[in-house]
């Protein structure tokens, strides 16, 4: 085996190897652990990196075998592959050390931290993914490995949450793997391909195609929450902090972004897609799912309910995004896939230090925070601004990106759900700011307790502090070629073409 | 070569005090400092080579920053007003809060520096965005149920101006296929859409520039400010719209009558309107701001008139500069006396009186001010017959009445000081702070680039025909001031002189 097969074997490995060994570990091994989680994430950051330098080149990273005839196993690492693993890759390393803070003291760790490194292995594996088949693999395998994290905490809540997550997802997951069979029935293995398989289709296979499409987005919409398939989401925000950052922000519902991306890109192409009518429709949905999740999210007074709605709204974008066919508009979306993910982990990050410092689970205990902890405060700060997409911030880009993309190609409709959206994220993010910083503190936060040296535990700070760091960097340093915007721009194209 | 380090400083040197702010022990260093965070800027506007572009192709969506002569003045008036406005917070402020105020103030600067320096349209945007809502900070700052709804009304209007600016700019950029300011305007010209792209800058832009039925925050959010921040707020960041503006919409493109008679009608509902309104205040800070939407509305005029003439575009655009830094001096002056004490000992108080009116007679142009420089300069570039468009023949009536209203306010806003106004030691910064800003708007601005260029000859030459000009409006205006003042019975005290 050459190294370029071995790089997309090991960066999925160190995963799969961390979570044997912690398994194995007894549970009052915290140090030990410790080392094992972040020595395999610094490890897989490497390796990750390492690809990413070496596909930037243009070189091909590549394994595959044969399963059963006729269905074949292959992790490739294309830029595509390297956008989705490079997020995961990083934000894995930032979760574990909040992780570790976080449980601190806390039973079932080493349970946790074994489904923990499943769960980035998983979402390694459907980012390298070469086929639809090998996708399909580890998209089940991240459903399996997320629900004991989401019922982590063993409540009644928690339970329900979970069978609500594991009944949504194992149907998405049956409608996907529906599709992917039909669509095998009459054309074979498909590898992912940039520009697709159906160019220049006949008129016979037209409709099968059509009908195939709308299952296999149905059954990827699951994950990636589009209206009306959105349901389990915020529900399983009772999962402990860093499960719903990793949850929202990268696992879970980028997975289903990330399939539906392959999907449209590889496997149809997206001029086939669009000559089929079926963007068109994906659109319209998209659009209504960006509006609604913003609209929902204004009523909600949980904190963490409030993002999970704001998800259910930001992941759509990626999803509009595909669906603006010209390369601008497409690149909008895929940087999205990274922005957004930067974004709502800083969130959720933060949302988590409020909970585990001073006991503020609902908005309006939150008067005041500013004041009790002002560094995970400018960091939600940041991430708030740039969901709404203040600029210069990441989200800024995005939303540029897309409007700029959408006018290119006639789609100006896309300009009024931007800006609706925009005016939506103003309208739930800026009053929880303003009681942060300029409400005085009503009522005594009556869990608060003293963690560390600084206003709480340095595990739970650097995180958000560093995220908040990339979201800002995203932004103004987005026309760099290593910026997230460079990293899609490259992409594009290799996959749609100038 | 110098140019780099002067631009990069003026935008970098208030965010890197934002370090100051990591420690409570720091925050009087940081009082101390405020007045320091505007230096680069003015060194900036005083010596660095005006068309010389600094290139940042890995900034936002590449990024160029620079300046040029109606950049430079602007940038010039901002620094000076916010230096001689920190001078004055330094004594202004108490502890209270005081961190708090000092990382807003700096976001605020450094929000409204950049926009001036920014010649790319995602660096303009994004200081824009900065200085909108770290502004709303000082808005806010003194925590009372009035500043907070007054930080509501400002905050939801400066929402919706910035959604109009960025459609609008996304779809000019989208034309330009640029994202440098300079390629806007021709771009915004050829599109077929070009009437749309125009209404929302001047929406967007309008909201911060106080056009009328855009303004409402305006009169609220100024005044309860603490009042250094009230004095950047009118004085500088009001204009930062109006830049928005000059830089954006296709002057010396395209004549578009319509929008010039539009702007017309905006700039005199502004002018007029504005000043009636501000009759009816009695708190002098909330005078002063419907003063400043009157003022506003007066440059609209020539707003209204650049976008009708392609030809007059150039000469309105330096004339627009001059009057903005005449008011924005002028008017910084006034809001800071509005927290200045009288001394005890009466005989000095003639003094300050004067000196107090003083900025107030030369936003109504009394001869040798900068008031008047700028009133001349408006005048002549107004004359009706260079312009076609339907409104053009009502100008100088709407200058007219816009002095007298000018001066008809002024009266009551000395009026109503003179209710409110303490006697007592003054903290030293805050005179320091007060007599620069006096300075620079007496003295100062004679010396300061562009602002000759309005007359033809200089300053200390007046006709008999311009003094009388001048004067009338004037002398109109405080005969119905004091025509009023013995209908109301005499009552009020006038400084107690």
């Amino acid at each position: 085996m050459t190294a370029s097969a071995l790089l997309p074997v090991f960066a999925l490995m160190t995963s799969l190897t961390a979570a044997i060994i912690i398994f194995t570990l007894p549970e009052q091994k915290h140090r030990l652990r410790t080392v094992v989680n972040l020595t395999a994430a610094l490890l897989k950051l490497l390796l990750v990196g390492l690809m990413i330098w070496g596909v930037f080149q243009g070189r091909e990273y590549g394994v595959s075998f044969t399963m059963v005839p006729g269905v074949d196993f292959v992790l490739r690492a294309d830029a595509l592959a390297m956008l989705f693993a490079g997020l995961s890759a990083a934000l894995w390393l930032l979760t574990t050390v909040y992780a570790v803070g976080y449980l601190e003291g806390s039973p079932n760790r080493s349970r946790f931290f074994g489904f923990f490194s499943l769960c980035v292995a998983s979402t390694m594996g459907i980012a390298l993914a070469g086929n639809l088949f090998t996708f399909f693999l580890f998209y089940e395998m991240l459903t399996l490995s997320t629900y004991p994290l989401v019922v982590h905490r063993g409540t009644q809540q928690a339970l329900r949450a979970g069978r609500t997550y594991i009944i949504y997802t194992l149907t998405g997951g049956a409608v996907l793997l529906l599709g992917i069979s039909l669509l095998h029935s009459f054309a074979g293995d498909l590898p992912f391909r940039p520009g697709g398989h159906f160019a220049g289709i006949g008129p016979d296979l037209q409709a099968p195609l059509s009908i195939v499409f709308v299952i296999l987005i149905a059954g990827l919409g699951v994950k990636a929450a589009i209206v009306p398939l959105h349901g389990w989401l915020p529900t399983a925000m009772v999962a402990p902090a860093p499960v719903s950052a990793l949850l929202h922000a990268v696992a879970v519902v980028k997975a289903g972004a990330f399939g539906i991306v392959r999907v449209v890109f590889e496997i149809y192409g997206l001029e086939t897609a669009n000559a089929l009518g079926l963007l068109s429709g994906l659109a319209a949905i998209a659009a209504f799912t960006i509006v609604y999740g913003s609209v929902r999210a204004l009523s909600q007074s949980d904190l963490k309910r409030r993002l999970a709605f704001s998800t259910v709204s930001q992941v759509s974008y990626i999803i509009l995004g595909l669906c603006l066919l010209g390369p601008v508009g497409v690149a909008g979306g895929l940087v999205h896939l990274v922005h957004q993910g930067v974004m709502k982990i800083t969130l959720f990050f933060c949302a988590g230090n409020y909970a585990e410092t001073l006991g503020i689970h609902r908005i309006d205990e939150l008067d005041g925070a500013g004041r009790r902890m002002p560094a995970t405060s400018v960091a939600f700060t940041l991430a708030a601004f740039g969901m709404i997409g203040t600029p210069p911030l990441a989200g800024f880009i995005t939303k540029w990106t897309m409007g700029t993309g959408a006018l290119a190609t006639g789609m100006d409709w896309v300009i009024a759900v931007l800006v609706v959206s925009s005016l939506l994220n103003a309208a739930y993010f800026l009053p929880v700011l303003n009681r942060i910083w300029f409400r005085e503190q009503k009522d005594p936060w009556t869990e608060e307790r003293q963690w560390g040296r600084f206003e709480t535990s340095a595990w739970l700070l650097w995180p958000p502090l560093v995220t908040a760091a990339f979201l800002v960097l995203a932004g103004v340093l987005a026309s760099a070629s290593f910026s997230p915007l460079g990293w899609v721009e490259l992409i594009v194209a290799r996959e749609v073409g100038p | 070569m110098i140019t780099a380090p002067l631009l990069l400083m003026t935008v970098l040197l208030p965010l890197a005090s934002l370090i100051l702010a990591l420690s409570p022990r720091w925050q009087k260093i940081y009082r101390y400092s405020l007045p320091l965070l505007p230096v680069p800027a003015i060194v900036a506007g005083l010596t660095v080579e005006l068309h010389n572009w600094l290139e940042m192709p890995w900034l936002l969506m590449g990024g160029t920053w620079g300046l040029d002569e109606l950049r430079q003045s602007f940038l010039l008036l901002t620094s000076i007003l916010w230096a001689t406005a920190g001078i004055f917070a330094v004594g202004y402020l108490n502890t209270r809060k005081l961190r708090a105020f000092c990382v807003f103030w700096a976001l605020t600067l450094s929000g409204n520096l950049g926009l001036i320096i920014s010649v790319d349209l995602a660096s303009f945007y994004s200081f824009f965005a900065v200085m909108t809502f770290a502004a709303y900070g000082l808005v806010v700052h003194e925590g009372s149920d009035e500043a907070n709804r007054a930080g509501r009304v400002y905050l939801a209007m400066a929402v919706a101006g910035e959604m109009a600016l960025l459609t609008g700019l996304l779809m000019a950029a989208q034309h330009a296929d640029s994202v440098l300011l300079t390629e806007l305007p021709a771009a915004i010209a050829e599109s077929e859409r070009s009437w749309l792209i125009v209404a929302l800058l001047v929406a967007g832009f309008g909201v911060k520039a106080g056009l009328p039925f855009l303004h409402f925050w305006l009169p609220l959010a100024h005044p309860v400010a603490p009042t250094p921040a009230s004095a950047v707020l009118s004085g500088a960041m009001i204009k930062a719209g109006l830049l928005g503006w000059l830089v954006t919409l296709p002057f010396g493109e395209l004549a578009l009558p319509a929008w010039g008679n539009t702007l017309v009608v905006l700039g005199a509902t502004g002018a007029i309107g504005g000043a009636m309104l501000g009759l009816k205040q009695v708190r002098p800070k909330t005078i002063l701001a419907y003063s400043s939407i009157s003022q506003m509305g007066l440059i609209t005029l020539m707003v209204g008139a650049a976008m009708a003439n392609t030809s007059q575009a150039a000469t309105l655009l330096s004339v627009i500069a001059l009057y903005a830094l005449h008011h924005g001096l002028a008017k910084g002056c006034l809001f800071l006396s509005t927290a200045v004490e009288l001394p005890t000992e009466r005989r000095f108080r003639w003094i300050l009186c004067l000196l107090i009116g003083l900025p107030g007679l030369s936003l109504a142009g009394l001869p040798f001010t900068s008031g008047a420089a700028a009133k001349f300069a408006m005048k002549d570039a107004l004359k009706p017959e260079q312009y076609d468009f339907s409104m053009a023949d009502y100008l100088p009536l709407v200058m007219s009445a816009g002095a007298v209203a000018t001066m008809l306010l002024i009266w009551r806003f000395l009026w109503a000081l003179s209710r409110s106004v303490g006697t007592g030691r003054n903290h030293r910064f805050k005179s320091l702070g007060w007599m620069a800003a006096m300075a620079c708007s007496m003295v100062a601005f004679w010396f300061l680039p562009g602002a000759g260029s309005g007359t033809g000859h200089a300053w200390f030459v007046l006709t008999p025909s311009e003094s009388w000009s001048l004067i009338w409006p004037i002398m109109l205006a405080t005969g119905i001031a004091v025509a009023w003042w013995i209908a109301r019975g005499r009552n009020g005290s006038w400084f107690q002189c």
